[in-house]
C-alpha cells in the first residue's frame, strides 16, 4: 500500500506549485525549486531496484489519472493567471513560466505518455487528449509505430547516433517526426479507403483537439495568456521530452531490427527520478512490452545504465561535457551488452562520429568502415 | 469444425501475476495451444516448437496472417499499417506476429506439420561474386559455422557494420541436418539499393557478412503433387531450391517451372535450369517468358507476363497440383489471383513476395 502513497508526491508537488503561482511575486519559482531541490538530492541517492506493489492497480490508476487532470488545470489555470496581469516582476513571470514547464515535463509527460499507451478506453483517451499538453496530438502515431519498431536504428526518428549533439539532434529529430507520421497516416487513410480530410482520419481529429485546446487557454486568458501557455507546452515538456529521448537510447545499436532486446535502451534508476517520472525510466520494460502498466515496469538490474538523470540533462545542452560522459559509457557498452554483430556495427558508428579511438582494433574497424554500404 | 485444445507451458519471459493466466487458442481443424497471456500469438507459438506460418516476424510480410473467430487481442501497431488489406481488416483477420494475446482465443490458421529450424546468426565472407545476364549477381558466402536451412527458405544479410540487413532467397538445395558452410543467393542489382546497389558495384569478395536465418516457409509443402512453379526475375532463387527437393522427395511427380524476365538478354540461371532437368529427365518443364522482348526479334518462345502463361492449355491439372510463386509483390498477387480463378486451391498456393525488406 505504501507504494501507492510513494506515487502521491506527484500530485502534490503540482498542488504546490499552483500555490506558489497563485501566490506569486517571488513564489512563482516554488514548483521549479522544490522539484530541482529534489532531483539534486537524488543526484546523491543509490540507484533503487525495488519492484512496486502491484495488487492494487485501481489505486495507481486513480492517482496518475487525478494528475493528469491536474495537469490540464494547471496549464489553463495559468493562462487565467498570466491573462489576469498576475505576474507582475520579469522573475516573478519568468518563474511561473520555468515552473509550468518543468513540472509539466516532469510529472505530467509521463502519465500521457503511460496512457496512450493503455488498453482500456478511458485511460487511452485520457492520454490522447493529455497530449495536448506536449503541444503535439500526433506524437501517438510516430512513438507507436516508429520507435517502439525501429528503436536504435537510423529508422527512427526519436533515435540519437553516436557523435550527434543535442542542438542537431532537436532539428533532425521534428523534421523526421513530422514526415513520418504524415507518411503512416496517409498508409492509413488510404488503406481505410478515406479522403485526406475525412474526420475519422486521426490526424483531423487531433487537430480539431488542438485548436480546442489552443481555443480554452484563449477563453480563459485571453491572448496573453494563450501564447504563456503555448509557449510553456512548446518550450517545456515538448523540447524536454526530446531530451529524454536523445538520452534514453543515445548511440546504442541493433543487429536485429525491429526485436527488442534489454540492452538496447539506457535506464535511469535513482528512487525520486523513478517516482517523479512514473518508472519510465525503467525503459527496458516498457520496450518489452509497451503496454505494460508502468508500475509493473522491473528495473532492469543488471542492464545498461547512465548517471542520474537531471545530470544527464544537464550535460545534452553542453555537448563537449555530454560526449565527454556517454563515450565513456558505450565504450563500456560495446565491450560488456553488444553481441559480436553489433560490436561491429558499434566499431562503425564510432568511426562515423570520429571517436575511431573507441575501437579495440582500429586498423581493422576503419578497413571494415571503408567497405560498408 | 473440430476444435480441440492442447495445453503446453511455454514461459518466454519472468512470468508476472497477469501471466500466470494463460490463454487457451482453440484452433480451428487443428490441435490447440496455450498463450501467456499479454505473450505474442506467433513468438509463443513458434516458441512451443508450434509451425505457425511466418516469415518476417515484423508485420510486413503478411505470411501469419490469421482469422480471428473469437477472442481479443492488441495489435503491436495498427494493422492498417500492415499488409493485411481493407478487406483483411473487415473480415477480422490479424497478424500472429503482431497480435498479444488478451484472453482465449478462437482462430483460424492452417498449422503446419512440419518440425521448424530456428534461426542463427552465422558470419561469414563473400566468396563467390558474379554477374549474371540482367544485372544479377550470383553471391556466395562461405559461413564459419554449418547452416541447415529448408528449401525456398531465405535468410537475412548484413554487412559487417552496417546497419542495413537485406532478406535474400538460398538458391542451393536443402543441405540436409549437417547443415552447410556454403551457400548462395541471386541479387538483383537496383543501382539506387542500398545493399543491392553497394554489392553490385564492384566485386565484393572478402567482406565480412552476417547470416541470419533460415526464415521462411513458402517450400514446405509436403504433398507429392505436381508442383507448378511461377518466378518473376530472382524469384527464381528459391524456386530452383525447391525444385531439386521436391525432386528428390517425390520421384513420381513432375514440376513445370514458368519464368518471366523482361528480355532474351535478361535470361539468367539458365545453367541452373538445365542441371535440373538433368537431375530427373522428363519431369521437369520450363517456359521462359519475355515482357519486353522487342517484335521480330527471332524470340520464338513465349512472350507477356507471367500470367499470360497460366491457363487451361499448359496441361497441368490445376486443382490437384500445388503452387510455388515467387517475386516482386504485384506479380505474386496476380499470379495468386489467376491461380485461384483456374480452380487451385488457396491453400496449396505458397507464396514469397519480394518486398522492399528492411532498414
Ligand atoms: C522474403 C524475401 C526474400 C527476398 N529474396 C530476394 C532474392 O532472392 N533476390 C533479390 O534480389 N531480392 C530478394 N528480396 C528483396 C531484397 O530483400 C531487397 O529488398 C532488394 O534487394 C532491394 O534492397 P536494396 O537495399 O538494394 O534496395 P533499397 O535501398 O531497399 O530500395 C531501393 C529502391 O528500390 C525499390 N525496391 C526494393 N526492392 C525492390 C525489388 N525487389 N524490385 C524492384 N524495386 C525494389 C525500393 O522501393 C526503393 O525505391 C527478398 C525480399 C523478401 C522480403
Ligand atoms: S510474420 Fe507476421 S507479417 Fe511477417
Amino acid at each position: 500500500m505504501l507504494d501507492y502513497a510513494k506515487y502521491l508526491l506527484s500530485p502534490v508537488l503540482l498542488a504546490t506549485s499552483a500555490y506558489g503561482l497563485w501566490l506569486g511575486g517571488p513564489h512563482a519559482w516554488l514548483g521549479f525549486g522544490i522539484l530541482i531541490g529534489i532531483l539534486l538530492f537524488d543526484a546523491f541517492l543509490e540507484p533503487d531496484h525495488s519492484v512496486r506493489d502491484t495488487r492494487f492497480p485501481w489505486l495507481y490508476d486513480g492517482i496518475v489519472s487525478v494528475q493528469l487532470i491536474m495537469g490540464f488545470a494547471m496549464i489553463l489555470f495559468y493562462a487565467w493567471l498570466v491573462g489576469q496581469g498576475h505576474f507582475e516582476t520579469t522573475a516573478s513571470k519568468i518563474g511561473g513560466f520555468v515552473t509550468m514547464m518543468f513540472t509539466q515535463f516532469v510529472i505530467v509527460a509521463p502519465v500521457l505518455h503511460e496512457m496512450f499507451h493503455r488498453e482500456n478506453l478511458f485511460h487511452r483517451w485520457l492520454g490522447r487528449i493529455g497530449m495536448v499538453m506536449i503541444f503535439d496530438p500526433w506524437r501517438e502515431i510516430t512513438h507507436v509505430v516508429t520507435h517502439h519498431i525501429h528503436t536504435v536504428t537510423p529508422d527512427d526518428p526519436d533515435y540519437a547516433r553516436r557523435g550527434e549533439n543535442l542542438y542537431r539532434h532537436l532539428a533532425k529529430t521534428f523534421a523526421g517526426q513530422i514526415a513520418e507520421s504524415y507518411h503512416l497516416e496517409r498508409r492509413m487513410w488510404t488503406k481505410r479507403e478515406r479522403a485526406w480530410w475525412d474526420p475519422r482520419n486521426a490526424w483531423v481529429w487531433r487537430v480539431g483537439i488542438l485548436a480546442g485546446f489552443v481555443g480554452l487557454l484563449w477563453l480563459i486568458g485571453g491572448g496573453s495568456g494563450a501564447l504563456a501557455g503555448v509557449g510553456v507546452c512548446l518550450l517545456g515538456p515538448r523540447i524536454l521530452l526530446e531530451i529524454f529521448n536523445y538520452t534514453q537510447h543515445y548511440g546504442l545499436v541493433t543487429a536485429t531490427p525491429g526485436r527488442f532486446e534489454p540492452r538496447h535502451t539506457w535506464n535511469h534508476l535513482t528512487p525520486f527520478v523513478r517516482l517523479l517520472a512514473l518508472e519510465i525510466t525503467n525503459h527496458t520494460g516498457h520496450h518489452e512490452d509497451s503496454y505494460k502498466p508502468f508500475y509493473e515496469l522491473v528495473p532492469d538490474r543488471t542492464g545498461p545504465k547512465q548517471p542520474q538523470f537531471l545530470i544527464c540533462l544537464l550535460l545534452a545542452f553542453v555537448p563537449p561535457l555530454w560526449f565527454m560522459m556517454i563515450r565513456e559509457k558505450l565504450h563500456h557498452w560495446d565491450r560488456h551488452y553488444a553481441t559480436p554483430q553489433e560490436r561491429e556495427i558499434a566499431e562503425a558508428e564510432n568511426i562515423r562520429a570520429g571517436w575511431g579511438d573507441l575501437n579495440e582494433r582500429p586498423s581493422l574497424a576503419q578497413a571494415r568502415f571503408a567497405v560498408a554500404p | 469444425m473440430s476444435v480441440d485444445t492442447l495445453t503446453v507451458p511455454g514461459e518466454t519471459r519472468a512470468p508476472t501475476r497477469e501471466d500466470a493466466r494463460g490463454c487457451r487458442i482453440a484452433v480451428a481443424s487443428e490441435r490447440g495451444f496455450t498463450v501467456g497471456r499479454n505473450e505474442l500469438l506467433l513468438l509463443s507459438a513458434l516458441g512451443q516448437g508450434i509451425n505457425y506460418p511466418h516469415s518476417c516476424r515484423v508485420g510486413t510480410c503478411g505470411r501469419c496472417k490469421t482469422r480471428l473467430v473469437s477472442g481479443r487481442i492488441s495489435p503491436l501497431v495498427d494493422f492498417a499499417l500492415s499488409p493485411l488489406t481493407n478487406r483483411d481488416l473487415k473480415d477480422g483477420y490479424i497478424l500472429a506476429c503482431q497480435a498479444k494475446v488478451r484472453s482465449d482465443l478462437e482462430i483460424e490458421v492452417g498449422l503446419l506439420d512440419h518440425r521448424v529450424t530456428l534461426p542463427r546468426s552465422i558470419v561469414g565472407e563473400i566468396s563467390g561474386w558474379r554477374i549474371l545476364p540482367g544485372g544479377v549477381i550470383d553471391l556466395r558466402l562461405a559461413l564459419e559455422e554449418p547452416l541447415v536451412f529448408e528449401a525456398g527458405q531465405y535468410a537475412a544479410l548484413a554487412v559487417s557494420g552496417s546497419f542495413v540487413r537485406r532478406s535474400f532467397s538460398f538458391y542451393d538445395a536443402a543441405p540436409g541436418s549437417d547443415g552447410t558452410r556454403e551457400v548462395g543467393f541471386l541479387v538483383k542489382h537496383l543501382p539506387g539499393g542500398r545493399f543491392s546497389g553497394w554489392l553490385g558495384r564492384q566485386d565484393r569478395r572478402g567482406v565480412r557478412i552476417w547470416l541470419e536465418g533460415p526464415f521462411g516457409q513458402m517450400g514446405l509443402d509436403d504433398t507429392p503433387r505436381h508442383a507448378l512453379c511461377v518466378a518473376g526475375g530472382t524469384g527464381i532463387a528459391p524456386i530452383l531450391s525447391i525444385a531439386e527437393d521436391r525432386l528428390r522427395r517425390f520421384p513420381a511427380e513432375g514440376i513445370t517451372i514458368v519464368f518471366g524476365v523482361r528480355t532474351r538478354a535478361d535470361l539468367f540461371a539458365l545453367d541452373r535450369l538445365e542441371r535440373l532437368s538433368g537431375l530427373a529427365p522428363g519431369r521437369v518443364r520450363v517456359v521462359p517468358l519475355l515482357s519486353h522482348e522487342p517484335a521480330g526479334s527471332g524470340w520464338d518462345g513465349a512472350r507477356g507476363l507471367v500470367t499470360a502463361a497460366l491457363d487451361r492449355d499448359l496441361g497441368i491439372d490445376l486443382p490437384e497440383a500445388s503452387a510455388f510463386v515467387c517475386g516482386a509483390l504485384p506479380m505474386v498477387e496476380a499470379v495468386e489471383t489467376r491461380l485461384a480463378a483456374l480452380g487451385m486451391p488457396r491453400g496449396r498456393i505458397h507464396a514469397d513476395k519480394f518486398e522492399p525488406s528492411g532498414l
